[in-house]
């Protein structure tokens, strides 16, 4: 067998599961309850048409960049502050410790009571669960400097802002920058999961969904449109995958001695 | 002639991160550098002879006594006195050319100045041509001389180097040692040459290039001897001669017995 045979192996199982998939869907006459391929396919051509997908989809990555932006700018200088005093880090980490422990989507009740159920308390699930990793990373990515680097850098006249621009910054990027990318992934993981949440009480109310989780929500109660669901499911796998692989990319960007 | 690097009195005990035992790694170290002189300080494992050119770089303060740099006591890193270490210590971030430039550019040299000194040492130490490599990508051999060239693109008075060339292989190292002669003014004017505190396992190493070889005995390090050697420069000429030899077996004797000691205690 060659490698370009070897390559396009999949696709005739993949062709078989999707054909298998929609006959026995079709044998069994349960429209409302099983979803099929040529159904899928038909929600997306209808959610692309109508806007609602691509709505529903840049409203929920819009609050969950907001949410990792606001992550970082708090975790990443209080990481940098813990990892390099230890009265700070001795204060502040059994706060911290206890915090991380809460999932955050045990907040929901308490963001919704809080902060409504319009976007803002989606967008504190989601900067909450961003935090984290942020903290995390970056204490260890300042512990990680090498003490030689910077003695090198001072022996070489380097004062105060060129060690931290210069050794400490690139030093620790690429930890924190793995840090981001697990925030992004756990953000996007529980924007997901707090719009579910949320959006019950949206739809009850009429309004129109403004998430993807949101729109899931309507379009199991209100449209009942199971096909519609297995689209959202791909959609919110293909966005993870995209996430990952765009974060790698700037990783290898922003640090290319790696 | 006054000297360029005194130690008084030194001494330094610290606490182990590890045990928590008080450690006496230095006790009673009292010597002198001249300002053209090339000084090897050599002794076995745990003998302290790192510690004590980290005090020379201003890395730490020592417990008792002090070292004075031009008779002015030393109280932090200085660019006049240049460090190199035993793993490169590059920045992985920066090219050749980067990391050659970095003293420079700390000292407040503007882009093309520092650029052109850079360069110039770069060449120097043979390694135009490399200039947009990362250190990741060059051999040991070409780390140790981007160090180098990091070093002298400074134009310090001092050369403190913490065994330099421990990690490269020995036939680099035979390489390496008289391209540092070379830079160093071995077979030039003798008033060209800066002073140089050499940290070294290797005793043939030490007196290949000294003009004296300070010998450290262990737990805790102090000064058992000081060995003039007193070989003709350039030393090309006297690398394998009976009287290299006959320091070498000196020297070697000093140490023998608690060397053969290190080893035990660090296998054990």
């Amino acid at each position: 067998m060659t490698d370009a045979q070897r390559r396009w192996l999949p696709v005739p199982v993949l062709a078989t599961v999707l054909v298998l998939w929609e006959l026995a869907v079709r044998q069994s006459g349960q429209f409302m309850l099983y979803p099929y391929p040529s159904g899928v396919l038909a929600a997306a051509v209808r959610t692309i048409g109508d806007g609602s997908l691509l709505a529903a989809t840049s409203g929920s990555l819009y609050r969950v960049l907001l949410g990792f932006v606001i992550g970082g700018m708090v975790g990443v200088p209080l990481g940098v502050l813990m990892g390099s005093l230890q009265s700070v880090n001795r204060a502040m980490s059994p706060v911290i410790d206890s915090l991380r422990s809460i999932a955050p989507i045990a907040w929901i009740p308490m963001a919704m009571l809080w902060l409504g159920i319009r976007g803002k308390a989606a967008l504190f699930i989601v900067a909450y669960a961003a935090f984290f990793p942020f903290v995390v990373n970056t204490i260890q990515a300042v512990r990680l400097v090498d003490r030689n680097l910077v003695n090198a850098a001072r022996a070489l006249g380097a004062g105060r802002a060129l060690l931290a621009r210069a050794v400490i910054l690139p030093s620790s990027l690429p930890v924190i920058l793995t840090g981001a990318r697990i925030s992004l992934a756990f953000a996007w993981g529980a924007i997901i999961a707090a719009e579910l949440a949320m959006g019950i009480k949206v739809s009850a109310g009429g309004s129109a969904a403004v998430g993807l989780g949101q729109l899931m929500v309507s379009t199991l109660y209100i449209r009942r449109d199971v096909n519609g669901l297995v689209l959202y499911m791909i959609v919110v796998g293909v966005i993870s995958l995209l996430i990952d692989v765009a974060m790698r990319r700037l990783q290898r960007h922003l640090t290319p001695w790696r | 002639m006054d000297a360029k690097i005194e130690g008084r009195g030194l001494s330094k005990t610290y606490i182990s991160a590890r045990t928590g035992d008080q450690v006496e790694a230095l006790r009673d170290i009292s010597f002198r550098i001249m300002p053209n002189e090339f000084v090897s300080i050599v002794g076995p494992s745990g003998c302290g002879k790192s510690t004590l050119l980290s005090l020379v770089a201003g890395f730490a303060s020592p417990t008792t006594g002090e070292v004075l740099a031009d008779g002015v006591a030393i109280t932090g890193p200085d660019p006049r006195r240049g460090v190199m270490f035993q793993e490169y210590a590059l920045f992985p971030w920066r090219t050749v050319l980067g990391n050659v430039e970095f003293g420079p550019l700390a000292r407040g040299a503007g882009v093309e100045a520092r650029r052109a000194l850079a360069q110039r040492y770069i060449e120097m130490v043979g390694l135009a041509g490399f200039e947009g490599r990362y250190p990741h990508e060059l051999s040991g051999g070409m780390r140790q001389r981007c160090a180098l060239a990091r070093l002298l693109a400074n134009e310090p008075e001092v050369w403190l180097m913490d065994e330099p060339l421990a990690a490269v292989d020995l036939q680099t190292r035979n390489i390496l040692q008289d391209e540092l002669l070379r830079l160093w003014g071995d077979a030039g004017d003798p008033a060209s040459r800066r002073a140089v505190m050499f940290v070294t396992h290797g005793i043939d190493e030490a007196v290949y290039l000294s003009d004296r070889v300070i010998v450290l005995g262990r737990r805790p390090g102090q000064i058992k001897d000081v060995v003039a050697i007193n070989l003709p420069r350039p030393r090309r000429a006297v690398r394998n001669t009976a009287a290299a030899g006959k320091l070498i077996d000196h020297i070697w004797s000093l140490i023998r017995d608690e060397a053969a000691q290190a080893i035990v205690e660090e296998t054990s």
